[in-house]
């Protein structure tokens, strides 16, 4: 499937005046793309099936076709190799760790399977949880306490420990977590268990709790914990043996790894504490959509990408993705919150509804029209695939509306069965009493508008004014719908960004070295001990610097960016602020409680000057350079004509509406809509009121007019 | 206006009105001092029409805040009249038996205008910090022992605070910054809420939401009344029994007819048991909101929660049961027997839809507060915490281990109260075992543990039930294991404050769930 384009700028690692290629491999579920990029914008990009058994077998295919049109050898590669993967998320999904042991404080086994009591579903009786990832025969204690204070009240005892240890061995523990009460405030207790089960046995993997995620409140902490533990006996080697075949062949870098914080780290530090490359993928397309926010100098803008199965969100804000602490993983019930594994590390902040192409259409007992979560996926897929399926899906409504060409779906690849999907629609109109025309546009109407819900709830609950907010839209279907959803979020600025099929990929390239680090330490803000929080910092400061060094940013182009969690004595829920680090460093606490303050008042609308302020959390992003963006502008050609014109029936009227080549539109050409452009993997839609123009990084904008 | 409101377009404005006080609940739950707020959810937020019919309500909140918000909305319609009301104007009250069932549980109304005219309202309910008087727990003679009254009342005038008001409130009660930090929240969300309806308004063109509500409220009580409709008309019965702190046994019976010719379900608890001497009655808002609860979860999970799917539901109680309590019952701590509530309906409904209902579970979760003073020698006041037991096995799946039903609490995790106060936990892991063995098992309950690290006495304050009676299995099924609460490893049952001496061990044991079938 070769895709060429030009004119994709390029993001110099900063370092150094780059010369040479850089290398983006991206695993996804269904395919692995590839992005090869010379210094000077030119970029190859390619993708191939994924090859589940052994993804390093895709992952080189990839490369060597990306290698073959270019017609360079991996020598070539001077600048950086970099590489998300679905790897750890797939793991965890599909169980496929190894027995993996939780090691917990005597008389707390039951973390795991106690969870925190909640119900997520208020009115459903019938919910489930997943089971834990850790077996309850596979649950070990010791009798040893760490105190809330950081006191050690009881040590930990090394024979018990070693005893412990021998009896995970014998069960076939190949990794344990330990998650210990009270950790986040002192590891101790934590290290000394781990002394003395790697002395007993000294081949177990062991994840600590205080490493992974220093923070209060067990249970996510354990999570977290049990998930690091139970993938990284897969993930360590996977990364050796990349590291291994790319030096093998002649690449001269090592690889750099995308975790989900939106950022790209070292094989090392990635191979112990595999669980911050879940979702690294997502998080690498909202480093592209970061990216084009900068070049296009659009600093606030919501990244929008639709799928088959889901739809995700994501807020760029001064230029680069929100990152929050917190998010779940494999929602195991009806795709609920609440249903799946809490993992408490930093990742970029997203919102994912179930509305994607896949997604079921149908009438509930109330007579209204209901589309999604429930997805058609890919097999039997939509009806209009003609796969089996039978029940109407939003690309079906799609096609019987004319927004998609069954001809040319996939370049004319998949011919798509238009009367089918136009019967299925037919008869959930029959429902509605109306036909399949005027429920297909009911199906746009309604997946467009939870798109915009969800991405106003998304918006509020960061305290971010959504009016008017631009708009970038990727992923199968988000270039569809994107017009629509950005109507109802009265946005007048949308970007379909080129390379869409392979963003992610191209997201690993512009994304900066980047490790963030999280401590808990609860005290009063008045009676804070600002030398142990300096020291604190200082540690993780040091962590940070190490990473960084491992991934070969120089010292002197580290940066630090310090944040705090805050909240108001008496509340819970903290609320997250960056902090220069001139605060720390001159203890300044009313400097500290203006910035919680205005953090606050912009989430909620109030401040509560009587009441007390309490630190919770330290944070700290430590980050190499951001690329260079360096875009190298393509040249206008004649402006294109139509290549046809079909009846598109979002409109009552049905007009005739232009259909161009995305491939054919000149720079500086401009369209007015209502206009369809087609690509091979997607079809922009640009509705009436729009016209949409080509910018020289080869983006088509579109821009509300009326 | 109804013709446009078809199954389309009615779908994109119901979505957003429910997105819109959703928004609205997620921001209180936030931000809210009361912890029982944050953790558990015990908050509610609705829209409503002119008439105060409940339109709308969020996603997340517990059923007995959820239910009871939706019946207060006509109280204040009543006295308030929507013509009556000016830009600016917020409404209050904690009236229990207009409300939320107790004083700590402040409503908030925020009229809303567009036009000129009140449009309808958005209204919110929080469990506060405090409301002065006895504090948490069962122990108050009567209801004036339990803390300030507030009676409806504008809290603000076109804008201007009502001074005297605040005043009131913050000297009755002990965390006058927290209650007022929350009022101020609650009339934030009804500040942004009435925005948010607007700009929806704008939207879409409308003026009012009239239409809109006319046909959500009529869509809601048609498909109720189908769903009731599909029953087996008759009369079926069920008793549930349960102990509570002191060690009175309560029963309660309920009788629910399904009148299938008129879509209409009775649901009457004549026979229950009549009002207690402690802090445990039920107003009968409070009742409806848990038998409501139950029958919904029951009929479809996914049917709306407003007054058209309410009103096919008729509650009753005899006056002055514990499920119906007169002035001046006490009815602090009316959480204990009304999350029982749902248990003797969907005994009676096990009858009509055995696929559809749990067994009986551990009911309503432990409560605990803890007053003493830490290492320093400074005084504290824990806030309140609590924790569930199992819960009753379903006919096709086991009952869930350590979590709540009928309400949606979530616990406060262990660091978090070891680092809020002295207090050191021994053990918190599952009782296994506890949940009633069958073809399904009930959920086990859990075994929780604790100590103070103090050199100074401490006051407890636990509100714990079926410590005597464990929850019935259903159809063969095994009775889940009752509760067991030990000071020192000696068995207590006391509805009141305990003395505690500084080196006092606790250890609790919640009810597991009953099982479903024969094992």
């Amino acid at each position: 499937m070769p895709d060429d384009v030009t004119g994709a700028p390029r993001a110099s690692a900063g370092m150094t005046a780059a010369t040479g290629y850089s290398l983006a491999v991206d695993i996804g579920g269904t395919f692995t793309d590839v992005v090869l990029r010379h210094a000077d914008g030119r970029a190859t990009t390619d993708k191939t099936l994924t090859t589940h058994r052994n993804l390093l077998e895709g992952f080189f295919r990839a490369v060597d076709l990306a290698l073959g049109k270019t017609g360079v050898g991996p020598e070539a590669v001077t600048e950086v190799t970099v590489h998300a993967t679905t790897l750890v998320t797939n793991a965890v999904i599909e169980r496929r760790g190894p027995p993996t042991a939780l090691l917990a404080t005597k008389g707390f086994r039951d973390i795991l399977s106690i969870r925190n009591e909640h119900r997520y579903d208020m009115f459903d009786p019938q919910i489930e949880f997943p089971d834990p990832l850790v077996s309850d025969s596979l649950v070990y204690t010791l009798d040893e306490r760490m105190l809330a204070t950081g006191a050690v009240e009881k040590p930990v005892d090394a024979a018990e420990a070693a005893a412990v240890a021998r009896r995970m061995a014998a069960d076939g523990v190949k990794a344990v977590g330990i998650c210990l009460l009270n950790a986040y405030r002192n590891g101790a207790n934590e290290r000394a268990a781990r002394d003395a089960i790697l002395a007993a046995v000294p081949g177990m993997e062991v994840t600590l709790s205080s490493e992974v995620s220093p923070q209060i409140r067990e249970y996510p902490r354990a999570s977290t914990t049990v998930m690091n533990a139970y993938t990284q006996p897969i993930v360590a080697p996977y990364l050796a043996a990349l590291s291994a075949e790319l030096v093998r062949r002649g690449f001269p870098n090592r690889p750099l790894i995308m975790l989900s914080n939106g950022g790209v780290v070292g094989t090392s530090v990635a191979g112990a504490f595999p669980v911050r490359m879940i979702e690294s993928g997502p998080a690498a397309g909202a480093l592209a959509a970061s990216y084009f926010a900068e070049v296009l100098q659009l600093p606030r803008l919501l990244s929008f990408d639709m799928g088959g199965t889901t739809a995700k969100a994501c807020m760029i804000d001064a230029g680069k993705p929100l990152v929050a602490g917190e998010f779940e993983v494999d929602r195991r019930y009806r795709f609920k919150p609440g249903s799946g594994f809490p993992i408490t590390i930093p990742a970029v902040d997203m919102i994912e509804i179930g509305a994607g192409g896949g997604s079921i259409a149908r009438v509930d007992n109330l007579g209204l029209l209901k589309v999604g979560p429930r997805s058609a996926g890919s097999e039997p897929g939509p009806v209009c695939y003609g796969r089996g399926g039978t029940e109407p899906t939003v690309t079906d409504s799609d096609v019987v509306l004319g927004l998609l060409d069954a001809d040319r779906f996939l370049g004319g690849d998949m011919k798509l069965d238009k009367a089918g999907a136009e019967a299925a629609l037919g008869r959930l109109g029959g429902k509605l009493g109306t036909d399949a025309v005027a429920t297909a546009r009911g199906v746009f109407e309604v997946v467009c508008e939870q798109m915009a819900g969800a991405a106003r709830a998304h918006a509020t609950d960061r305290g971010i004014d959504w009016r008017g907010l631009p708009m970038l839209a990727f992923g199968g279907a988000g270039p569809v719908h994107a017009c629509r959803v950005a109507e109802l979020l009265e946005c007048r600025h949308l970007v379909f960004p080129p390379m869409a099929s392979v963003l992610s990929a191209f997201g690993t390239l512009v994304s900066p070295v980047r490790l963030d680090l999280v401590r808990s330490a609860l005290s009063p803000l008045a009676s804070l001990d600002w030398d142990a929080v300096r020291a604190l910092v200082g540690g993780m400061a040091d962590e940070g610097r190490a990473a960084l060094a491992e991934a070969g940013v120089a010292a002197a182009d580290a940066t630090l960016e310090l944040g705090v969690d805050c909240r108001y004595r008496g509340q819970q829920n903290e609320v997250t602020t960056d902090l220069p680090l001139a605060v720390l460093e001159g203890g300044d606490a009313a400097a500290l409680r203006e910035a919680f303050e205005s953090a606050y008042e912009a989430l909620y609308g109030i401040r509560l000057p009587d009441v007390p302020v309490e630190v919770v959390t330290w944070r700290l992003a430590a980050r190499g350079p951001l690329p260079v963006a360096n875009p190298s502008p393509i040249a206008g050609g004649a402006p294109a004509s139509p290549r046809t014109h079909r009846p598109v029936a979002v409109e009552p009227g049905v007009p005739m509406v232009p259909v161009y080549d995305r491939a054919s539109i000149a720079v500086g050409q401009s369209i007015e809509g209502p206009v369809i452009i087609e690509e091979r993997e997607t079809t922009l839609v640009v509705l009436r009121g729009w016209t949409a123009s080509v910018h020289p990084t080869g983006a088509v904008i579109a821009e509300r007019v009326a | 206006m109804n013709d446009q409101l078809d199954g389309i377009a009615l779908e994109i404005q119901w979505s957003n009105l429910i997105a819109t006080v959703t928004e609205q609940a997620r921001a209180l739950q936030r931000i809210a001092f009361s912890p029982i707020v944050r953790e558990a959810g015990d908050l509610a937020t609705a829209l409503f029409d002119r008439r105060g019919r409940m339109v709308a309500q969020a996603v997340t909140g517990t059923p007995g805040h959820i239910n009871s918000l939706g019946a207060a909305g006509q109280h204040f319609v009543r006295a308030f009249p929507p013509d009556s009301l000016s830009p600016g104007d917020v409404l209050i009250t904690n009236d229990p038996w207009l409300s939320a069932g107790h004083f700590f549980d402040i409503t908030v109304m925020t009229p809303v205008f567009r036009g000129g005219r009140c449009i309808g309202f958005f209204g919110s309910t929080i469990h506060h910090t405090d409301i002065g008087g006895y504090g948490v727990g069962a122990g108050a003679r009567d209801v004036h022992e339990e803390g300030l009254w507030i009676p409806l009342a504008k809290l603000y005038e076109k804008g201007v605070a009502n001074a005297l008001l605040f005043d009131i409130i913050r000297r009755n009660v002990r965390t006058p910054d927290h209650v007022a930090g929350d009022l101020a929240a609650q009339v934030a969300a009804g500040r942004v809420g009435a925005e948010r309806l607007n700009a929806l308004c704008d939207r879409t063109g409308f003026d009012d939401i009239e239409a809109l509500a006319d046909a959500i409220i009529g869509r809601s009580e048609q498909a109720t009344r189908e769903s009731i409709r599909k029953l087996t008309p008759g009369t079926y019965h069920g008793e549930s029994i349960f102990d509570v702190p002191g060690g009175q046994k309560i029963t309660l019976k309920a009788a629910v007819t399904v009148d299938a010719e008129a879509g209409e379900l009775i649901i009457d608890f004549a026979g229950s048991s009549p009002e207690a001497p402690i802090g445990i009655n039920v107003v009968l808002n409070y009742t409806a909101a848990y038998a409501n609860f139950a029958v919904r979860a029951c009929l479809d999970p996914d049917l709306p929660n407003n007054y058209g799917s309410l009103f096919p539901v008729k509650v009753r109680a005899p006056e002055g049961s514990i499920v119906n309590c007169r002035y001046p019952a006490p009815v602090n701590a009316r959480h204990v027997v009304g999350m029982y509530v749902p248990f003797p309906v969907l005994k009676a409904l096990h009858q009509v839809m055995p696929d559809r209902v749990l067994a009986e579970g551990s009911g309503a979760v432990w409560t605990i507060q803890i007053q003493g003073k830490d290492d320093e020698g400074q005084p504290f006041t824990s806030s309140m915490f609590n924790y569930s037991g199992g819960t009753g096995a379903r006919r096709g799946k086991p009952g869930l281990s350590a979590t709540c039903y009928p309400t949606g609490v979530a616990a406060v995790p262990v660091e978090v109260l070891e680092a809020a106060m002295p207090i050191v936990f021994t053990r918190k892991e599952l009782r296994r075992g506890s949940g009633g063995a069958g073809r399904m098992p009930g959920g086990d309950g859990q075994v929780i543990g604790y100590r103070m690290r103090t050199r100074d006495p401490w006051l407890l304050n636990v509100v714990a039930s079926r410590t005597d009676l464990g929850p019935e299995g259903l159809e063969g099924g095994a009775d889940g294991m009752p509760g067991r609460f030990l000071v020192n490893g000696k068995p207590v049952n006391e509805a009141r404050k305990m003395a505690m001496a500084a080196t006092d061990e606790v250890l609790m044991e919640t009810p597991g769930g009953g099982g479903y079938g024969r094992a």
